[in-house]
């Protein structure tokens, strides 16, 4: 077996050199469609982790009306704890909205409580859901419980957010499909040309007396290396592109970027399989049509 | 018996190429297969190797029935043939020695059983010393005889000769012949198609005569005077 893979691997790398032209032609768009690819990817990824950040971050703020007793926003509190996919609940006290307030513009140039007169805000729940999906359904329910004067969850933005998610994947996933079906042609016409200019060598073989696998392996072999030459390639362009950008980005505060090694290693090992097995599909195509002797 | 044909035919959809033929083949025999152009030596030919298959009839080789054969298992009906083509079908860029060499690799013969058998082979056709000459510097004659080290590499049972001589002229054609009758006493059986009645009458072996398809004729060795 060893000296059948050396011999298949010579046997290979002879066809690329002698088609060096096309060889080349091949690696390079395998190289620009798993550049793409591994683009779409990466930014489906950012895009993820945007989301998840956000939604983590979504909460319902339920504003009680001004003139509640103690025993009464206690008893809110109950109801709202009773409220199935409620994951917490925090009391707001008007004061501290009011310092919240106050922060958020700055410094201690404004004394908010002296411009105004007196506190004009009401005193608040901060409740978080355990699923961020159940966040309307959730609002709706506390909007039942009396004491309640307000619900604010920013609907629009949870609903833009879940359609925005759902159309980056659904389009990186047609992009990435109709990508791949490129490369793969590319690579199955490379291989018939390889198999072309050796219709004669393949001849002889199988009236020889090759089994079928002795004639496949050096065309199988060489669309690996074709497809996996060119994931190298666009690998490389995209780690030190991607690396650049994080950089860049960093920098710049409220930004969550993936910046995880081993989550990058994995898309990377993974683009190396992918181009891979496109040089193996690509070799199928062409190959079974023409060894039928 | 090496080869036996049971009421073979083969119908292509512009016609009949063989019309019921039965014919048996002892090992050690050398047979020339005769007979105009189209009369069915090559469709012969090409069903011993079962690059085609009959459409009726039934074919063994070395008592294995090549019809509703496995693909699997017709490389090994293969490795003991070797073919020699009208047209050489040498490789151009490989040289004498590769392309001898070649036939072994492609069975997966290991280096050093290949470098024993190649020399061995080329000295038997007379090529020795021509190892790393590129087919294109040789003549048809030194050509052909790199078709045949190349049928014989493996050592064949069955050796067939599809019009060997049939790009040579008549000096080269009968030190083929020679050759061809020379590896024959060895004990390799061989099977020719040819058209040249001359070469025939010299060799006093058995003839098969073909005509549109069917078995005309079937000389024994020294009956073929014609």
């Amino acid at each position: 077996m060893m000296k059948n893979l050396v011999y298949f691997f010579r046997e290979a790398l002879k066809s690329m050199a002698r088609n060096h032209l096309l060889s080349f032609a091949t690696i390079s768009t395998v190289a620009i469609c798993i550049l793409i690819l591994g683009m779409a990817i990466l930014a489906t990824l950012n895009a993820s982790h945007l989301i998840t950040r956000l939604e983590s971050d979504l909460e319902i703020m339920s504003y009680l009306h001004k003139d509640l007793s103690p025993a009464q926003t206690v008893k809110v509190e109950q109801e709202l704890k009773a409220i199935a996919g409620v994951d917490s609940v925090r009391f707001v006290s008007r004061d501290e909205a009011l310092r919240y307030l106050q922060e958020s513009y700055g410094e201690d140039r404004y004394d908010l409580e002296k411009t105004l007169g007196n506190n004009p805000l009401p005193d608040a729940y901060e409740i978080k859901a355990v699923d961020p999906h159940e966040v309307p359904l959730i609002a709706q329910q506390i909007e039942q419980i009396v004491g309640v004067e307000r619900v604010s969850y920013g609907k629009e933005l949870v609903n833009n957010l879940f359609l925005a998610t759902k159309w980056v994947r659904v389009l990186s996933l047609i992009f990435i499909v109709l990508l791949s079906l490129g490369a793969i042609f590319l690579i199955a016409t490379t291989i018939r040309l390889a198999i072309f200019s050796r219709r004669k060598e393949v001849y002889l073989m199988k009236l020889i007396g090759s089994t079928d696998w002795f004639v496949r392996w050096p065309f199988f072999i060489e669309g690996i290396l074709l497809g996996t030459a060119g994931a190298l390639i666009a690998i490389l362009l995209l780690a030190v592109g991607y690396d650049t950008l994080i950089g860049s980005i960093q920098s710049v505060p409220f930004m969550p970027v993936v910046s995880n090694r081993t989550m990058l290693l994995e898309v990377y090992s993974g683009l190396v399989l992918i181009g891979a097995t496109l040089g193996v599909l690509g070799t199928y195509i062409s190959l079974n049509r023409f060894l039928d002797i | 018996m090496l080869v036996q044909f049971y009421n073979v035919s083969k119908i292509y959809p512009k016609g009949k190429a063989l019309d019921d033929i039965s014919l048996k083949i002892d090992r050690g025999e050398f047979v020339f297969l005769m007979g105009p152009s189209g009369a069915g030596k090559s469709t012969i030919i090409k069903m011993m190797f079962r690059e085609e298959e009959p459409t009726r009839g039934q074919i063994f080789i070395a008592d294995r029935s090549l019809v509703r054969m496995k693909r699997n298992d017709v490389p090994k009906v293969r490795r003991n043939m070797g073919i020699v083509f009208q047209d050489f079908k040498l490789l151009e860029r490989k040289t004498v020695y590769e392309n001898v060499a070649f036939a072994m690799e492609v069975v997966g013969a290991s280096q050093r059983n290949i470098k024993a058998r190649v020399p061995e082979v080329l000295s038997m056709v007379g090529l020795r010393g021509k190892d790393n000459s590129f087919p294109g510097e040789l003549s048809g004659g030194e050509q052909q005889r790199v078709g045949i080290a190349r049928a014989l590499a493996n050592q064949p049972l069955l050796l067939i000769a599809d019009e060997p001589t049939g790009n040579l002229d008549i000096d080269n054609s009968m030190e083929i012949l020679n050759l061809l009758i020379d590896i024959n006493r060895k004990g390799t059986t061989i099977i020719m198609a040819t058209h040249d009645r001359e070469l025939v009458k010299a060799a006093q072996k058995r003839v098969v005569l073909l005509e549109k398809g069917k078995v005309a004729a079937d000389y024994a060795p020294g009956e073929y005077v014609i």
